[in-house]
């Protein structure tokens, strides 16, 4: 472990050094860890750095990425969604079997407009009813597990003529050398930066998610600032389940499940604070990117899949962590 | 103090049996995980169909999600509804032994289906009625034999860790193929959990790792057809042979395009009457054997049109 | 009204949840003619008393304004454990395996005393990584005991009573009692409700949480052996999403994920909603697809009217 060294080396420095050494490594620590790992793969794996991999590995990482640049939002407004798992599921799943029905554009338009319904629902109990966001979310989760399976009765759905499709584009196409899920992905995490970052819209998220009190007197109306985040989030979960029906041509019923664990990890080692008011894109791409390249590059060096959920462990943790001491401008908490 | 209970038990059903011996049967059966393919789903409305088929016959069907906990639960409330007999798919070959053992000695028939129990549960179980995973295991390894000529690298995509059938189907392929195919090698194994989208993402990892594939075996159609679209994207579907295991619907179609070469045809609604009927021969006093397997054959392109395409 | 008001809100000992759980009880009562009976009862009691348990540590950790992702991993860990090292005696088996889920609970308290680290993010990490550990240390292999002594004990009675059922409703006693009577209760609700105040008080924060994460690791050890010995064998995923259904207990019973608020009679009472639902669904015969939608809709319901109730109280803007 790279950081876990450097830390060590961070104890035996002058102090000032060591705040140096810190803040260099909290404002890029990400960043440093990345470059690091990937070094250190591409020296195991001949295969890790080639052109071919690494759009594997971006492509793969899309479908979540897309996911996470909404939750990312939710949680920059102050709280959480565990339901984009189970919303995966129900709109890749209503997608795929109304394909054939009602064709490609009407499916499309179907699903948009059902997921943004249940981001809707989620976003009225925690924005107006002012629910706990984790426990809502949490029940959301199960219940709308339960919709797909009632909706589909237990089925896989299948699109007949796989071959030709245009609603193959989205999964399976290239435009001008890049996976349409990468470019999709791209431009998603760009909108939702600029927004995030130039317009009065973003900054009224980072402000009720920072201290909602003062937000309300200053005139923010949070309620439908938080009710927003969640059609935000419900909107990429629709992208990504676009991707991933065009990807598979089929879905199971529970094709979604736990992406919001793997979501969430990549948003927190991005370094985004589950407290709200803080955090960007940008990093929740860096995390996602890292979860992929680091599954990726275990799976390279022969190690068994279950390897990338210690590596993991420990990462999220040091990532957080060094972020923390940053800002306090000390390793340990001082309280006993 | 299990004993009286179970006594209690037991001198309740007789009574309950003897009052009800020319009406009805009541049997309760504890699936693994509908809704997680269509397999299971099928399997659930057919054997549903078949009891509502049979005037003598009034069934509780149950679903486990899975769950091995929740599974040993349900088979408890079903000792406890005092059922004629009790139907189980187990979700793990050795857990759900102990819950067994319990029905058995309420004095309740087990039959399990579908998937097999560990050699130290055979003894309370009525009979087992299913197939054989082992067998199609090493059919599937006959098959990737023969399309490569005994001579190749494969990889191998397999179902869901801890899982009976995930173990039985890959140790029968591995076993018969070092006997009977040494010249074909399995370069790795990985599991993507019965799951299109998993298999497709591992198989897009082996492409990249691996310059020359000559076979996948894939532990059902479902994963088989997600390699086989990784290989297509990858442009390397042609010099792959892709051989899966109990045939959806998606892997009958590939079959009939000439893009994989076989799997085993094996239907839910065979298991799901086998099941049942098993249950009702032990009802009526039958000698029924042990191990009750039921046909399932090898599909490739040259057998297909013997075979109806399946619902599911 | 004021009283009626006070008594739902849980001011009186006995929390809403309770009301539910009666309703529930009475219902399925006359819906199910099996439902009703000394072993239908003792099995709701036997199968709630894994989610029960988990859910008894959950409640210190969450009136700590602290939450554990990790227990239903840690659970399966203990479960493995506790079969795959039989061959090395029962006793040194069902040791290691409580030994293992106080490693954890203290890995976790530690690193969210010292690191300051938010408790949800240092249990998901480990609620990832225990679940990566069983799995190297069991191969991906299911054990089974081939002991049978083992599995008699989680089929065992005592007069009419199940040993697990026994256990489980001791442990929600001593709980109970170590929450309402000791200092390390009052200082748990001191800690959670205000932590500033709480150390201004001379009460040590860092120390309070870690003794409640290393309660919440035994008791989802604990949890996890007597599992193991209902079902004489361990799998691998055992455990998986017990979190989620443990935090719904717990917050069915009245503590809040803020902090500060709730109580063991609460937790009782909501793990027992959770099993009389799941089980007379199961005796109704409601088809599983819709067992998923009831749940979630239940447990928002509950929230709405729970919160509905403390609005009055609510301290400061609720804009």
């Amino acid at each position: 472990m790279a950081s876990a060294e450097d830390v060590k080396q961070g104890f035996m420095l002058s102090k000032n050094q060591r705040a140096g050494l810190l803040s260099f490594l909290s404002a890029q620590g990400i960043l440093v860890f990345f470059l690091i790992s990937m070094l250190a793969f591409s020296l195991f794996s001949e295969q890790f750095l080639s052109q071919s991999n690494i759009m594997t590995v971006v492509r793969q990482a899309s479908i979540i990425g897309i996911i996470a640049v909404g939750v990312t939002v939710v949680i920059i407004g102050g709280n959480l969604d565990l339901s984009v798992g189970s919303m995966l599921s129900f709109s890749t799943v209503l997608v795929v079997d109304l394909h054939d029905k009602i064709g490609p554009t009407n499916a499309i338009l179907v699903m948009f407009a059902m997921t943004l319904l249940i981001g809707a629902v989620n976003g009225f109990l925690i924005g107006f009813m002012r629910l706990n966001s984790l426990i809502v979310t949490l029940a959301m989760l199960s219940a709308i597990q339960g919709l797909v399976l009632i909706y589909s009765g237990g089925q896989n759905v299948d699109i007949a003529n796989q071959g030709d499709t245009w609603f193959a584009f989205f999964g399976r196409d290239y435009v001008a050398g890049i996976a349409v899920p990468v470019l999709l992905f791209g431009l998603l995490a760009v909108i939702v930066q600029v927004v995030m970052s130039f317009t009065g819209y973003g900054r009224r998220i980072f402000a009720i998610g920072g201290n909602p009190v003062a937000a309300v007197y200053s005139g923010i109306r949070k309620n439908w600032c938080v009710f927003s985040t969640y059609l935000i989030s419900a909107f990429c979960v629709a992208c990504a389940a676009l991707v991933l029906g065009s990807r598979v041509m089929g879905s199971q019923n529970n094709v979604g499940q736990g992406y919001e664990l793997l979501v969430l990890a990549g948003i927190i080692l991005g370094g985004t604070s589950l407290l709200g008011g803080a955090g960007s894109i940008w990093k929740t791409v860096i995390g996602v990117l890292i979860l992929g390249f680091i599954q990726n590059g275990l799976l390279l060096m022969g190690y068994p899949y279950y390897a990338q959920w210690l590596v993991t462990w420990v990462i999220i943790i040091l990532a957080v962590w060094l972020d923390l001491a940053y800002k306090r401008k000390h390793l340990f908490t001082t309280h006993s | 103090m299990i004993y009286k209970t179970a006594l209690a038990t037991s001198v309740m059903m007789l009574s309950a049996g003897l009052v009800q011996a020319e009406e009805t049967y009541r049997i309760g059966i504890t699936q693994n995980n509908v809704g997680v393919d269509s397999y299971q789903t099928t399997y659930e409305s057919a054997f549903e169909a078949a009891a509502a088929g049979m005037d003598n016959v009034e069934v509780v069907v149950l679903d486990a999600g899975g769950d091995v906990a929740r599974q040993i639960g349900q088979v408890r409330n079903l000792v406890q509804q005092r059922m004629d007999a009790i139907i189980i798919w187990p979700t793990n070959g050795q857990a759900v032994i102990p819950a067994i053992r319990q029905a058995h000695q309420s004095g309740i028939p087990v039959v399990v289906t579908n998937s097999k129990i560990a050699e130290a549960g055979l003894d309370y179980i009525a009979a087992f009625s299913g197939p054989d995973n082992v067998q199609q295991g090493a059919s599937s390894a006959e098959m990737m034999c023969e399309a490569l000529n005994g001579e190749g690298q494969i990889v191998q995509i397999a179902g869901q860790p801890g899982y009976t059938t995930a173990m039985e189907r890959s140790q029968g392929f591995e076993d018969r193929l070092a006997e009977a195919c040494p010249g074909v090698e399995i370069l790795e194994t990985q599991p993507a959990d019965w799951n299109r989208e998993k298999a497709q993402r591992v198989m897009e990892n082996f492409l990249t790792k691996y310059d020359d594939i000559d076979g996948v075996y894939a532990g059902d159609d479902n994963m088989g057809v997600g390699a086989l679209n990784a290989a297509k994207s990858a442009g390397r579907a042609d010099e792959i042979a892709f051989i899966g295991a109990t045939n959806f619907a998606v892997g009958y179609e590939a079959i009939g395009n000439g893009e994989y070469y076989g799997s085993i045809y094996q239907s839910p609604v065979d298991d799901a009457e086998a099941a049942l009927q098993t249950a009702l021969d032990i009802l009526a006093g039958k000698e029924v054997p042990k191990m009750n397997f039921f046909e399932t054959p090898k599909i490739t392109a040259d057998n297909l049109t013997e075979f109806d395409k399946p619902v599911f | 009204m004021t009283t009626l008001k006070s008594f739902l809100r849980g001011g009186a000992f006995i929390q809403p949840i309770w009301i539910f759980v009666i309703a529930l009880f009475v219902f399925f009562s006359l819906m199910s003619e099996y439902f009703l009976s000394l072993g239908n009862i003792n099995n709701i009691l036997v199968q709630t008393s894994t989610i029960g348990l988990l859910a008894l540590g959950m409640t210190y950790v969450m009136i700590n304004g602290n939450i554990d992702l990790s227990v239903g991993a840690t659970l399966g860990l203990a479960a493995s454990l506790a079969v795959g090292l039989q061959p090395l005696g029962l006793t040194v088996a069902v040791l290691a395996s409580l030994a293992a889920g106080i490693v954890i609970g203290a890995i976790n308290g530690l690193i969210v005393w010292k690191t300051g680290v938010n408790a949800f993010i240092v249990t998901l990490g480990a609620m990832i990584g225990v679940r990566g550990l069983i799995f190297v240390y069991t191969q991906e292999q299911s054990f089974y005991a081939s002991n049978f002594a083992f599995v008699d004990f989680g089929a065992s009675t005592i007069g009419p009573f199940p040993v697990l059922a026994i256990i489980f409703l001791a442990c929600t006693l001593i709980m109970h009692l170590v929450l309402k009577k000791t200092g390390h209760g009052r200082n748990t609700f001191a800690v959670g409700g205000n932590p500033e105040a709480a150390m201004d008080a001379g009460i040590r924060i860092g120390r309070n949480m870690l003794i409640n994460f290393i309660i919440v690791g035994f008791f989802a050890a604990l949890a996890g052996v007597l599992l193991a010995t209902q079902m004489g064998a361990s799998t691998p995923n055992l455990g998986r999403d017990y979190e989620l259904w443990t935090i719904t207990a717990v917050v069915l019973g009245g503590t809040k994920l803020t902090g500060g608020h709730g109580s063991i009679s609460g937790t009782l009472g909501g793990v027992l909603a959770i099993g009389i639902l799941r089980n007379g669904m199961n005796m109704m015969q409601v088809p599983a697809f819709y067992v998923l939608v009831i749940l979630g809709a239940i447990l928002i319901t509950v929230l709405i009217i729970d919160q509905r109730l403390n609005v009055p109280t609510a301290k400061g803007v609720r804009a």
